[in-house]
């Protein structure tokens, strides 16, 4: 296990690394865009696949690959803790979720969620039963649901309410009168979710793409089916992508100044037998100092005028990474590059490449959110 | 020697009898010995038993963290251990390790995950890991997991005397919460009357008033009752059957692979047995299960009541009739995934077309696929083919029955493409994607052709007559839905009046020009590849049959030639049957010309035109393929296929000009060698050249049509003009024996090229 918590020697990566590096950051699993409503009818087919298409995208939607942006909004406290209810978003941090993605909702109604708590402490508590032979007596006092709204989640007029589910069970030992704990809590969010593909969804769809679950397991699937027959939808799980990671240690890194990071830690795996762990700690500091001169030489490049200042370029966080990995050669002879990086975290949050990630502080929310619904959202099969 | 003294001993003589035995199995013994010795030393540098011996010697508080050598231990293990099983000791040495808690609690767990018997499970083992059980600082998590990894393995223990023994230790376990319906198993498994004692029924009972009625200390009563009624005052109903789950999950399918592996019979032990009766559970990514077919929960009929319209949920119809009786209250499935299973809901949805119906279905259908073939890093596919088999089945049956494909597997399919190793359910892919709707021209290269075109230049033969198949039934799919759907009156696709834009015939016609080019490409290369194998030559020509008729049979004015690389190796082809295809193929461009050419000039629209280039295409092939049959005239100047002068003079083939007639073709020389003998049996040095003489020529040709050879009827029929010979009679030998020099029927592209003599005629006769 290698360990590096020294100071900085900046090292600008070559052009050609540079370019290597770009290439291969940018490119993300190849997904289509958009909606392909494709009836039954061969007028229709052609409608959809060359008509109404050619209007809005110029392309058939199916066959155009989608990525991940190369460019997004630097983080800034956002109004997240004003806008929504300082008890929900409690409930919201500093848990380490699991993530899914789930293909759009059928027929579901924000405004039922009351019914939905009733009838998924019911899918539950026959789940629960399932194999046993006899009753449980009153299982639905065992459970209980609530299925509540979070709002002020929404970035963009197109995206769905966030909702988030909680499951509160009694032990299975304790005994009647023994208070109900928490054993399961899960949500559903779409935080800037691609308009286009919002928009070109028909309307009993309701697109909440990325589903973070924490607590048993078992509790968890039943939700998962329970969404299944209830909306029809299907839930995958959504793996933070190695361009993602690196996103999100860019994007920490930026908010040093307002919210200290206390430390960048990145933890690599390299292709040896048996698998080599680097766990790379930087200081603080020393990360902030090469983000900021990655962020200089955009300038002197000349990079554009204000609306620019808080965008980050694919660029510029492969350059980071660059910077790091290089500071690690020089002192190990390693080069990271071979290896994958496994998991970030930083004291606003951490993430792993397996799909958990912990939020844990709530200005920071959005951003990360955003970059987890576009990752979700090009999972999606059509 | 034991034979020999058996026979000296009497047969009646039982001690002779028995002490032979005790003889011969003591040699037995020795030579088993011996062999031991042998393998003992063997298996010294065996690094499993290395590994092993590692594991018995390391010492406590070796770090795990880092360490090298216990990772390449324990992956050593792993893998016997889901190879072979693990021998008894292996599996005393492993749970010794495990359960002392020398390395840590990680390493305990994932070593009770791997210990699979590949015979039996020693009884100390077990015994030695329940006291552990009691010292250690085991955490709960792999307590249970232990716990369970026994009741899996229990029929495979090799004696249970000793665990009965401790009872009383395994019951003071029940008030540990989470243990306890695991220990109730174990319990239920072990008890004998004399384990029921009047306190152990009595914790039993206090803690079911503690706990209530659960299922699992039920069953246990109840087996105490069974032993002791007197002791167990409780009424049990009678119709429990078993409150125990199935906790062997994690070694379940390791074990039935393991044992499946070294033929053993263990396996029918009857936790095994009963685990897999009751409760099957699914693998964990069970995505290509359908759905089962089930309604909606009505929300409606709850909140509204007075609501009149009842609708009717699709599980409920059970015919056609019943459908259509319903077809205005039908209610569609809550999991739409459900109807791939039914073609009577798929009959329905046919009808419907609900677009947020399909797009449920869509929405299934490719996630299903996604995570099966794309998103699974593990090789999942290749794990569970035969669900992944008749997943793609389902899907190909339903996309036939709809006569259409999904846009999901549409979708799927180009992203799939490129990373499909041309093998892996090779039959299903390639019918997938020949039902993939028309491709705009301006993608289907990137989309497609590239694709493909790797993969079939880099795949068998039998992969690229596959994808010449798939490629066929994909334009011949196209063809069908323009013939359907393009009106008559109009040559565009159908405006209908609720589409705003729709395909115009010209897109459609250049994406199929794409595809058919696209082929002509991948024919011709691939037949040079692979020496003009007559197989994939006889794919390459179904696919040209579908091309030829495009405009008669499809409606679609649109003719397109073959390439050069796929005519002459057809044309020179050494099977008659390619020869014949051709022929039928060049017969049916004439007649599809012809009639376009008609229709052109009757309605006078500008967009039947069809290039003059296709005409002189199509002429030069028929004179090509005239004057090589039939005239005896090979290597004109203006043929395709060129050779110079002196390279035709060296090599020394006498009257090379007639080689490639019907006579010398090698195709149909055998052909002509047993005409000839028919006709001539008398004659005793034959010549071949003598067929050619008008009489015997046209015998010949009846000859040649009567075996079946229709295609090389029909073009001889409507290309060449011959004085009818056998009709009429009239024989015109001429000196040098030779039939009268036939032409070709040209067809004649364009009305202006009359400066040349052939008029508009469409098919100039010349004798």
């Amino acid at each position: 296990m290698f360990k590096s918590v020294s100071g900085f020697c900046l090292l600008g990566p070559s052009p050609q690394d540079m370019e290597r590096h770009h290439n291969s950051a940018t490119r993300t699993p190849l997904n289509n865009v958009g909606v392909q409503r494709r009836s039954k009818s061969y007028r229709l087919s052609y409608r959809s696949c060359l008509g109404t298409a050619a209007s809005r995208l110029g392309l058939t939607p199916a066959l155009t690959a989608r990525r991940l942006n190369t460019s997004r909004r630097a983080l800034k406290p956002h109004g997240v803790a004003e806008k929504v209810d300082p008890e929900q978003l409690a409930l919201l941090v500093k848990t380490e979720w699991q993530l899914s993605y789930v293909t759009p909702l059928h027929q579901f109604r924000h405004t039922q969620l009351k019914s939905y708590s009733r009838r998924l402490a019911a899918f539950i508590a026959a789940g629960k039963q399932q194999g046993l032979a006899v009753a449980v007596e009153n299982p639905q006092t065992t459970f209980r649901v609530s299925f509540s709204l979070v709002e002020g989640m929404t970035e963009s007029a197109d995206d769905a309410e966030t909702v988030l589910i909680q499951i509160h069970a009694r032990p299975s030992f304790a005994g009647q009168d023994e208070p109900q704990r928490p054993a399961w809590s899960g949500w559903l969010t779409c935080v800037n979710g691609n308009p286009d593909y919002l928009r070109s969804l028909p309307k009993d769809f309701t697109c909440l793409p990325l589903f973070g679950s924490s607590g048993a397991e078992g509790l968890g699937a039943l939700v998962k089916s329970w969404f299944q027959q209830s909306f029809d939808c299907c839930f995958g799980p959504l793996e933070v992508s190695h361009t993602s990671l690196q996103w999100l240690m860019a994007l920490w890194t930026n908010c040093h100044t307002e919210a200290s990071i206390q430390h960048l830690k990145m933890i690599w795996t390299l292709p040896a037998v048996p698998p080599l762990e680097v766990t790379y700690t930087v200081n603080p500091e020393d990360a902030w100092e090469l983000w900021r001169s990655v962020r200089k030489q955009k300038e002197n490049r000349g990079g554009g005028g204000e609306e620019e200042e808080n965008c980050i370029d694919i660029e510029e966080v492969a350059d980071f990474v660059q910077g790091l990995k290089s500071h690690f050669y020089r002192h190990f002879r390693l080069d990271l590059s071979a290896g994958s990086l496994n998991q970030v975290s930083t004291a606003l949050g951490s993430a792993k490449h397996s799909g958990r990630m912990k939020i844990s502080n709530s200005r920071y929310m959005t951003t990360t959110l955003t970059l987890l619904t576009e990752s979700a959202l090009l999972k999606m099969p059509i | 020697m034991a034979a020999t003294l058996s026979l000296s001993g009497s047969p009646g003589l039982d001690p002779s009898s028995s002490s032979d035995q005790s003889v011969s199995s003591r040699s037995n013994n020795r030579s088993l010995r011996v062999a031991e010795k042998e393998r003992k030393k063997n298996e010294a540098e065996d690094p499993f038993v290395l590994a092993l011996k590692y594991f018995s010697d390391v010492e406590a508080g070796t770090p795990v963290h880092g360490n090298d050598e216990v990772e390449k231990n324990m992956v050593m293990v792993e893998k016997v251990a889901y190879m072979k099983g693990l021998s008894p000791e292996a599996i005393s040495i492993m749970l010794e390790f495990a359960m002392s808690l020398r390395m840590g609690t990680t390493l305990c767990a994932r070593v009770l995950k791997c210990l699979i018997p590949a015979t039996v499970v020693p009884q100390e083992a077990v015994v030695r890991a329940v006291v552990w059980l009691g010292i250690g600082k085991i955490p709960i998590s792999t307590r249970i997991l232990f716990i369970k990894w026994v009741l899996t393995v229990f029929d495979m223990i090799d004696a249970k005397d000793q665990l009965r023994a401790i009872y009383g230790f395994i019951f003071s376990y029940v008030t540990e919460e989470n243990l306890f319906p695991f220990i109730c198993h174990l319990l239920y498994l072990l008890t004998r009357k004399e384990s029921v004692r009047v306190f152990r029924v009595r914790k039993l009972l206090e803690l079911q008033s503690r706990l209530g009625r659960q299922p699992f200390l039920l069953s246990l009563l109840s087996l105490y009752k069974v032993f002791c009624p007197e002791l167990v005052t409780l009424s049990i109903s009678s119709r429990i059957k078993s409150g125990f789950r199935n906790h062997n999950m994690p070694w379940k399918s390791a074990l039935i692979a393991v044992q499946k592996r070294n033929g053993s019979q263990v396996a029918t032990s009857i936790s095994l047995a009963s685990a897999i009766k009751t409760n099957p559970r699914k693998r964990k990514h069970c995505h290509l299960e359908l759905p089962v077919l089930s309604s909606v929960v009505s929300k409606e009929a709850q909140t509204d009541p007075s609501s009149s319209r009842k609708v009717v949920p699709l599980v409920q119809l059970h015919s056609f009739a019943h459908i259509l009786e319903n077809m205005h209250r039908i209610e569609l499935p809550a999991q739409m995934g459900s109807l791939l299973g039914s073609s009577l809901a798929l009959q329905y949805l046919d009808c419907v077309q609900d677009e947020s119906a399909l797009l449920r279905l869509n929405f299934w259908l490719g996630h299903a696929l996604h995570e099966e073939f794309l998103f699974c890093g593990d090789g999942g596919a290749s794990q569970n083919s035969e669900e992944a088999l008749q997943f793609l089945n389902t899907l190909l049956s339903t996309q036939h029955f709809l006569q259409e494909g999904f846009s999901c597997s549409e979708a799927f399919l180009y992203k799939f493409l490129s990373v499909w190793d041309g093998s892996l359910l090779r039959p299903q892919i390639l019918g997938l994607l020949s039902n993939i709707p028309v491709v705009p021209s301006s993608q289907i290269r990137r989309l497609l052709f590239e694709p493909l075109m790797q993969l079939f230049f880099t795949s068998s033969l039998f992969f690229k007559c596959g994808l010449m198949e798939c490629l066929n039934n994909m334009l011949l799919k196209w063809l069908t839905w323009h013939s359907v759907y393009a009106l008559e009156d109009d040559l565009d696709i159908s405006l209908n009046s609720h589409t705003s834009i729709n395909m115009t015939l010209s897109r459609f016609k250049d994406s199929v020009m794409e595809l058919v080019d696209f082929v002509g490409q991948l024919a011709s290369l691939s037949l040079q590849l692979e020496g003009c194998h007559s197989l994939l030559l006889s794919f390459i020509l179904d696919f040209y049959e579908t091309v030829c008729d495009t405009f008669l049979k499809y409606g679609l004015p649109l003719v397109v030639m073959p390439t050069p690389g796929v005519f002459y190796p057809a044309l020179f082809a050494t099977d008659p049957v390619s020869v014949d295809r051709l022929a039928y193929i060049m017969y049916r461009y004439k007649v599809n010309l012809t009639s376009a050419k008609s229709q052109e000039k009757l309605t006078e629209v500008k967009a039947f035109h069809i290039s003059r280039q296709t005409f002189r295409e199509f002429n030069h092939y028929a004179v090509v393929m005239v004057n090589c049959l039939w005239n005896s005239n090979m290597f004109q100047p203006d043929m395709g296929v060129q050779l110079g002068e002196e390279l035709l003079l060296k090599s020394n083939v006498p009257q090379y000009w007639t080689s490639f007639d019907l006579i010398h073709h090698p195709a149909f020389m055998s052909y002509a060698v047993d005409f000839h003998q028919r006709c001539w049996p008398e004659r005793k040095d034959m010549d071949l050249n003598s067929i050619k003489h008008s009489k015997p020529w046209s015998w010949y040709l009846e000859y040649l049509f009567s075996q079946g050879y229709d295609g090389l009827k029909q073009f001889v029929q409507s290309n060449i003009s011959r004085p009818l010979t056998a009709a009429g009679g009239h024989v015109d030998r001429q000196d040098d024996g030779h039939v009268d020099r036939q032409d070709n029927g040209h067809v004649d592209g364009q009305g202006d090229r009359q400066d040349n003599g052939q008029d508009d005629g469409l098919s100039t006769l010349q004798r």
